[in-house]
Order: structure tokens, then C-alpha cells, then sequence
């Protein structure tokens, strides 16, 4: 009994003083919450250095630009480390940064790049022709690198001579030379050289990110922060402001909050259905257009013929959607406008195939998209043979074999999807083609995709290399084994123009031979392309000025923004 | 001599469960389909030699456990392999040496990216607790000694609508309203890139940005804490003791402070202990609603990229702190309360 007591009296003590911890706790923040008029004078204060804060949904996976993913990481990656080349925002234009000049053999192997006399990286060591070849070889000899070893594969040799020169002898001559030279960062070798084995590069966690560009770094918090400062001395483009800080936020109502209040500057992204309220917010101004990066959405048809099933592989697509004709009929059936009206609240164009409008020169314009037209698609199908026999609202295939029953796949990570989803449902229903809907998630959707086929349609999406060839790439046949192809379609003259294109360094040649590709998918209806979706960002018109919004491509985070913008005077 | 058999036998139970969690671990995310390597990630760049090259570099290439190659999509393999060069014991190997393995998303060790957020977790969810406890604790009492009057129904209802209502809803309202109204922070840990005069600064910026999670856990634990207690206490009150006692004309406030409230303490003290054992796994959605840099965002973020080597060591700590809390819990009511020890 005693026992207990003691022990009850000694609980109580305990939750007392906890009480007494406890109760001092709301008065500390209640004072703190008297802190932010005192620490905005200082902000305002002209002697105070000039720190332009950006929200963004996001975060870097790594610093290290081997194994970066995201596209955060790649966007500080613009901003701490200088390339060859620079891609305009018209979205088909390079100029050369760490170069000032190029020549190019008459064969088109040899490319002698002069670099510009005393760059320096940011501890202050030249950067010099050693270490642009270092760099260049240090890419292509990590093949896990998951993205930037692929952009030296046709490098036979990278080699420094003397301080000032780059020579690049490549395998075959290509068109699209600048585009492999943007996303090679120049790494400093007297730090990189000491993690060049297979391990070490890839678990190199570059926290200090000595690069050579616009802006430095100053503290990296994974999925908090990232605090840059200004390189004033850069030798093409040194910033206005001082600092940058990009700060993650997990919720997207609280970004688009934290540029309401003023907490942050820019925000680099936003939710559709948050673009309304911030047209009209004060001292907001809200811009819109095709993203630097542009994304593709595409309703993909899965077409695989048997003979091309991969080893292993389901493929249990419809055989309906082998025939073009129903293909035609569903493009006639998807309303492109209003699912954009809907589903992206008014924010995206129309698209045509995988070469998105923001790719400048390279998009073909003049595909005339087909029309939503319900009677002209039931026409089609009508023709085809593909009959409603049985009268449930459903046609058959010609043969009676199947009913038109597609399976209907999103992931559960595209916003837009299960409007888009829906709205294909009804409209097709108009047809007599029934879809069966279902979400994914994104890894499980993978594994049902590609290269397994067992699908029948998916509404999905790329992402986009400012050069086509990636993209035009997943379309030919010798990628159906690999799963980037995610359609099965296979044409020899597709792929034959595909080889050609790789190969023509005339540009309006090659301008030519891409504009046909794009014909030939877009009259084959290998896809059915919803849109193009527009980017929305935001940024406070009372704090800094001079953001580049009048280009074809808007990116505020992109450094020929950040490099211009200066205090609001 | 019963008491400590009572005490083996629970640690033995405690470290059984930790020994299956650390088994289902492995099966359990290895049995989801998708591919590490490729993570959903959708990017033409991503050749098949870069996928195979992840692969081994993760160790994926191996097979899962003897006779099995893979579990989703299911591929039997031989069983004759040696078992050290497989999934299952190189993670169990690793896991005795204490290493967790490489995070696939950001190839950093899993045990520093865990201890980052750890003290981030605590320093969100400790406090708020006892808060939570204290004020929760307080309120059912009161409620209780003014059982059926205006104050009782008061806070009963506020606090069932508390509980009840969702946390990331109360979290966005109040952001705004803070945030807006008073200026404070929207989210984060501190103010980004900041530098501070003194360590008394920091702390003050860190208070600041705490204020609103807090307060948002608080108000939704409360109410659990305030009802638990409420009925605890009407129970003890409607004993026969109680009745003694009021009939030996003991003031009602020594009837609560000496009867009421140590014996309603006893199944408090249980709720407590398995609440505070989720101090650790955070609360997801205030820590995504206010960006708090914490495990429960971690838990989140994982579980979308299928960060295998990350998922195992967050639920491993989950599991631990959850054990620890539960064997904590039955062994202090052993001594609160003979009368379980001795069956």
C-alpha cells in the first residue's frame, strides 16, 4: 500500500512539474510572436545585402551532379556551375559560356573549343581546359550516372592540350553537339579527381559545391533550405542581388500563402486552381507559359504487335487499338479543349506528338490536329466494321471476338489525370468505347507498363531534353525490349529517319527530317497528346524587378533571371 | 522472484517483436511492385546499362533470399546460392553492424539522414505532448468534478470535435490565420539562410516557426487525452470509497486530489506511454502542412520513391520506439498496480 503510494505521489510530482514546464512554454512564442516587425526594418534597410527568396514544392535529392534527378537539383546545377553552352529561353538557341569561341572540323569529328582567359572557380583556383576535360571524361566514365553519362556517348576522346584548350574528337559527327554540352557542369578537378572510383563518385555528397558560376553556395539542409550567395565577379553574368534562398514547402496552399504574405519573392511553381486568386492578389504579379523543361502529357494506345513482344513480357493489349482506324476515331473522340478548360483551368495548349511547342524550331506547326467530332469518329468506326451487335452501347471488334473495353491506367501522381480520365470516358462513351478506370502508383504503373505491355491505354507523360532526339527516340522499335517505349508502335521508316536525323548536321535539313517524323506518329495516331501544359509562377512586384517574362519559355528560377533582378529602389 | 520472471518475460516478448519487425521489414516493401532503379522516375535520358549499373550498385542484382530472384514480379531462382550473397542476409549482416545502407533517392548514409530529422521530430512532438497531457489531463478533470453542467458539455464537445476533426484542415487554417494575422512563419524548422547573433536569437526563431504546429498537435491530442481522463475519473467517482469518503465529509478537492485522481491516473498512464511511443514516427500531416523537417514527412517521401534502405531504417526506429514504450507502459503499471503482476 505504502508502496503505492509513493509511487502515485511521485507521478504526480512528475506531471506537476511537467505542468510547470509545460505552462511556461506559450508565453516564450507568444513573445517571439512579436518578431517579425522587428526583423522586417532591417530587411528594408538599404545597408542590408539584398536577399531574394524563392518557395518551391521541392527539394534537391543531391548535389552531386552524377546522380542528380530532380529537377531542383539541376536548377541550383544552373546556377553554381557554369557549361560550354547556355540554352536561350527562346528554346532552340545556344551561346557558348565557358568558350569563347569554337572551330569544327570539315568532317564534323573534331570540335577545338578556346576557353576564356581567368575564370575562376568559387575557392578561387582558375578554372582552366584541364578541368572541362576532366569533367567531360569523369561523366562518361561512371556509366550509373543516370543521366549525365548518356549525353557523352558519341565522345571518342576529350583532351586539354594547354590551359585554353578543349579538343573533342567524337565517334560520328552529330547534329545536336550543343545540346550534350548544357547539362556537362564543369567540375573542379582538384576536388572531384580525389573521388573518381565507382563508389566515392556516386556517394560524393558535394556539400560545399565549389562551382564556378553566377552563384555560390553558402549552407545546403536537405528538404529545408538552400542559402546561396552572389559571385560577383563572375566573368559573363555576376548578379544584382547578394543572396538567394530557395525554401521547400511540402504543401502547396502554404507556398502559394508564403507569396501572399510577402514571406517569399518568387515561387516557382503552383496548384492550377490556385492561379485565379493570384492574379488579383496585391503586390503579386503571376505570370504564365511553356515551361524551360516542357512536360508531355500523352495518352498512350498500346499498339504492340505479338511479333515484337519482349521475352518475358505480358502483352495483353486490346487488339482493337492496333487498328489505326479506331485509334483515328478515339483522337476524334478526346475534346483536347475542354479537358485543358477543366482540368488544367484554361493553362496549357492543345499538343500534336512527343515535340512539345516549347522546343522553338523543332516543334512542327504545321500538323492540323484532328477535330473533336463525335459523328465523324462513330463514322470511322462504323466503316471499320467495329458494330454494336449486341445493343448494350458497347461495339464489337469485326469479328465479335471482344467487345471495344479498354483499360484505362493513370499514375496517382499526375493532378490532372483523373479529370482527364474522366472526361475521356464520357466522350468515348459516345463512340461505343468503354474504358475500365484505374489509378497507379507510379512505380507499380511502371511495372505494368513497359516493357511488360499489359495495358491498354495509360494517360502518362516525359519529361523533355531541349533537343527532340531523346523523345523521338522512345518511337522507334529497338526500344521496346527496353521500356522506353511505351506504345510497341514499330515503323521502318520511322526508324530509318530516326538513324538519318542523328546523322544530318545541316539544321534545316535535320529541322526537315524531324517536322516529317512528327508527321508520320501524328498521322499514325500513335498517341493522342491532351496538351501542352503551361508553367504558372509567381512574383512580388514590391521587392525585386527585372524578371525575364517576355521570352517563348518562362523559368523566373533560370539564371538569366536571377542574374538581372534587382531591389525594387 | 515473480516479479522478475514478470520482467524477463516481457523484454523477451519486446525483442521477439523488434526481431519479426526487422524480418517483415525486408519482405514487406520487397513484396510492392516497382523498380528501385527507376523509382517512376520518366526520363528517356535513363538508359537500360544506367538502370543495370544502379542495380548493382544497390546490391539489386542479387537475388532476394535463396530460391527467390524477385518477389514482385515473382521470378524463383536457385536455392543453392550461398546465402551470405544474398538481399536478405547482407541486410541482416549490415544491420548487426549497425549500418542501415545508402539512401537509393539521395545516396547518402540512411542513419545521418534519420538523426537529421530525429531531433527535428522530437523537438515538433515532445513538447506538444506534454502540453497536450497536461492540458488534456487538467480539462477531464474538471469536466468530470463539474460532471453535467455547462462546462462539462463545453469542453466535452470541444474536445470530441477536436479529436475528431482532420489535423491537416485544422494545420492550413491556422497557417493562415497566423500567418496572415500575426506574421509568423509558414513553414520550415527556422527562418532559411538566416544568420543569428546569438544562440538566444536562434532559439527565437525556432520558438516562432514552432508556435502553429504546436499549437495544431495540441489542440487534436487534447481532446483525446481530455476524454480518456473525463471517463476515468467519473468512474473512480462513482465508487464505493468515493461515496465514503463524501460521507466522512472530506472536502470535495481532497476527494479528487487523495482518491479521484491517483486511481484514474492508472489507465492514463497506459494511453500515455503507447502515445508517447509515436513521438518519434511525428504527425505526417503537420509536418507536411508546415514543411516541419521531420521523420513523419520522411516516412512520406520514402515511402513515393521506394527508398527500400530508408523505409527499413525509419520503420526500424518506429518499431523500436513503439516496443520500448509499450514494455516502459507494462512495466510502471506493474508497479502502479500489484495486481497485474501477480495476475
Amino acid at each position: 500500500m505504502s508502496t503505492q503510494k509513493w509511487s502515485v505521489s511521485l507521478l504526480m510530482v512528475l506531471v506537476l512539474v511537467v505542468a510547470a514546464c509545460g505552462g511556461t512554454t506559450p508565453q516564450a512564442p507568444a513573445a517571439a510572436a512579436t518578431q517579425p516587425a522587428a526583423t522586417a526594418q532591417p530587411t528594408a534597410a538599404v545597408t542590408e545585402p539584398a536577399v531574394l527568396r524563392i518557395g518551391w514544392g521541392g527539394s534537391p535529392d543531391t548535389l552531386n551532379p552524377g546522380t542528380a534527378v530532380l529537377a531542383e537539383a539541376y536548377t541550383l546545377f544552373e546556377l553554381v556551375y557554369d557549361a560550354m553552352y547556355q540554352l536561350q529561353l527562346d528554346g532552340s538557341t545556344y551561346t557558348l559560356e565557358l568558350a569563347d569561341s569554337v572551330n569544327v572540323s570539315e568532317d564534323g569529328l573534331v570540335w577545338t573549343f578556346h576557353i576564356r582567359p581567368g575564370i575562376k572557380f568559387h575557392d578561387g583556383v582558375p578554372l582552366t581546359a584541364k578541368d572541362i576535360a576532366f569533367s567531360y571524361n569523369y561523366y562518361q566514365a561512371h556509366q550509373d550516372f543516370p543521366y549525365l553519362s548518356v549525353y557523352t556517348v558519341y565522345f571518342e576522346s576529350v583532351e586539354a592540350p594547354d590551359d585554353s584548350t578543349v579538343v573533342i574528337k567524337l565517334t560520328q559527327a552529330i547534329p545536336n553537339m550543343e545540346s550534350q554540352l548544357i547539362f556537362l557542369y564543369v567540375l573542379p578537378e582538384h576536388i572531384w579527381s580525389q573521388y573518381t572510383d565507382a563508389t566515392a563518385a556516386v556517394e560524393f555528397e558535394n556539400e560545399a559545391m565549389i562551382g564556378s558560376g553566377p552563384f555560390k553556395m553558402v549552407e545546403y539542409r536537405q528538404n529545408e533550405f538552400v542559402h546561396l550567395a552572389a559571385n560577383k565577379d563572375h566573368y559573363l553574368t555576376p548578379p544584382k542581388v547578394d543572396e538567394l534562398v530557395f525554401q521547400t514547402f511540402e504543401n502547396q496552399d502554404a507556398l502559394v500563402q508564403a507569396i501572399r504574405t510577402g514571406q517569399v519573392d518568387m515561387i516557382t511553381e503552383m496548384p492550377m486552381t490556385a492561379v485565379p486568386g493570384l492574379r488579383t492578389a496585391e503586390n503579386v504579379k503571376l505570370v504564365t507559359g511553356a515551361p524551360l523543361s516542357p512536360s508531355i502529357r500523352d495518352v498512350i494506345f498500346n499498339q504492340l504487335e505479338p511479333e515484337n513482344c519482349p521475352p518475358d513480357a505480358a502483352c495483353t493489349g486490346h487488339p482493337a487499338l492496333r487498328d489505326r482506324n479506331v485509334r483515328l476515331a478515339l483522337a476524334h473522340a478526346t475534346d483536347k479543349q475542354k479537358i485543358i478548360d477543366v482540368a488544367l483551368l484554361g493553362l496549357g495548349t492543345p499538343g500534336r506528338t512527343l515535340v512539345a511547342n516549347g522546343l522553338g524550331m523543332w516543334y512542327n506547326s504545321s500538323l492540323q490536329d484532328y477535330a473533336f467530332d463525335i459523328a465523324e469518329a462513330n463514322r470511322i468506326l462504323d466503316q471499320a466494321g467495329y458494330a454494336d451487335t449486341d445493343g448494350d452501347g458497347v461495339r464489337q471488334m469485326p469479328d465479335g471476338s471482344a467487345p471495344l473495353l479498354f483499360r484505362l491506367y493513370w499514375p496517382s501522381d499526375i493532378e490532372a489525370a483523373p479529370r482527364t480520365a474522366e472526361m475521356l470516358a464520357e466522350t468515348w462513351g459516345q463512340v461505343g468505347v468503354k474504358v475500365q478506370p484505374q489509378a497507379f502508383d507510379p512505380d507499380a504503373l511502371t511495372a505494368v507498363c513497359c516493357p511488360n505491355f499489359d495495358f491498354d491505354v495509360i494517360i502518362w507523360g516525359w519529361g523533355s531534353d531541349p533537343d527532340p532526339a531523346f523523345l523521338l527516340g522512345t518511337l522507334t522499335t529497338e526500344q521496346i525490349p527496353t521500356g522506353s517505349s511505351e506504345t510497341g508502335y514499330s515503323n521502318p521508316e520511322f526508324d530509318a529517319l530516326f538513324v538519318e536525323q542523328g546523322t544530318t548536321l545541316d539544321k534545316t535539313k535535320r529541322q526537315e527530317i524531324i517536322w516529317e517524323m512528327q508527321r508520320i506518329v501524328f498521322d499514325d495516331v500513335v498517341y493522342i497528346i491532351p496538351y501542352y501544359e503551361d508553367a504558372a509562377q509567381a512574383y512580388r512586384t514590391d521587392r525585386f524587378t527585372g524578371w525575364i517574362i517576355d521570352q517563348p519559355k518562362l523559368e523566373l528560377s533560370d539564371p538569366s533571371s536571377l542574374t538581372v533582378v534587382e531591389p525594387v529602389k | 522472484m515473480r516479479g522478475y520472471r514478470y520482467l524477463l518475460n516481457k523484454i523477451a516478448w519486446a525483442c521477439l517483436t523488434v526481431l519479426f519487425v526487422i524480418v517483415l521489414n525486408f519482405f514487406l516493401f520487397r513484396i510492392l511492385p516497382g523498380d528501385p532503379a527507376r523509382a517512376g522516375i520518366r526520363d528517356p535520358r535513363m538508359t537500360v546499362q544506367a538502370q543495370e549499373a544502379i542495380r548493382v550498385r544497390f546490391g539489386l542484382d542479387k537475388p532476394v533470399i535463396n530460391c527467390f530472384e524477385s518477389l514482385n514480379p515473382l521470378r524463383l531462382g536457385k536455392c543453392g546460392v550461398n546465402p551470405l550473397d544474398t538481399q536478405f542476409f547482407i541486410y541482416i549482416r549490415n544491420l548487426f553492424r549497425g549500418e542501415l545502407g545508402f539512401s537509393y533517392h539521395t545516396n547518402r548514409p540512411v542513419v545521418d539522414m534519420i538523426g537529421e530529422r530525429l531531433w527535428n521530430t522530437i523537438l515538433l512532438t515532445g513538447p506538444a505532448q506534454i502540453l497536450s497531457i497536461v492540458l488534456g489531463m487538467g480539462l477531464g478533470l474538471l469536466a468530470a468534478w463539474k460532471a453535467h453542467t455547462a462546462i462539462d458539455y463545453a469542453s466535452l464537445i470541444g474536445s470530441l470535435v477536436a479529436w475528431s476533426v482532420p489535423t491537416f484542415w485544422l494545420g492550413i487554417l491556422l497557417l493562415f490565420w497566423g500567418s496572415s494575422k500575426l506574421g509568423l512563419p509558414i513553414g520550415g524548422k527556422m527562418t532559411a539562410g538566416a544568420t543569428y547573433a546569438s544562440t538566444a536569437e536562434q532559439w527565437l526563431d525556432v520558438l516562432r516557426h514552432m508556435l502553429l504546429p504546436t499549437i495544431t498537435f495540441t489542440i487534436v491530442y487534447m481532446g483525446e487525452y481530455m476524454l480518456y481522463m473525463r471517463s476515468a475519473v467519473l468512474e473512480v467517482l462513482a465508487e464505493d470509497y468515493t461515496l465514503t469518503a463524501k460521507a466522512k465529509g472530506l472536502k470535495t478537492s481532497r476527494i479528487l486530489r487523495v482518491h479521484a485522481l491517483p486511481n484514474a491516473l492508472l489507465p492514463m498512464v497506459t494511453i500515455i506511454a503507447l502515445n508517447l511511443g509515436f513521438i518519434v514516427s511525428g504527425a505526417i500531416f503537420i509536418e507536411t502542412v508546415f514543411s516541419w523537417p521531420g521523420l513523419g514527412l520522411a516516412v512520406y517521401e520514402a515511402l513515393n520513391r521506394r527508398d527500400y534502405p530508408m523505409l527499413q531504417g525509419l520503420f526500424l526506429l518506429l518499431a523500436l520506439s513503439v516496443v520500448l514504450a509499450n514494455l516502459v507502459a507494462e512495466l510502471l503499471y506493474s508497479v502502479l498496480d500489484p495486481r497485474i503482476k501477480t495476475g
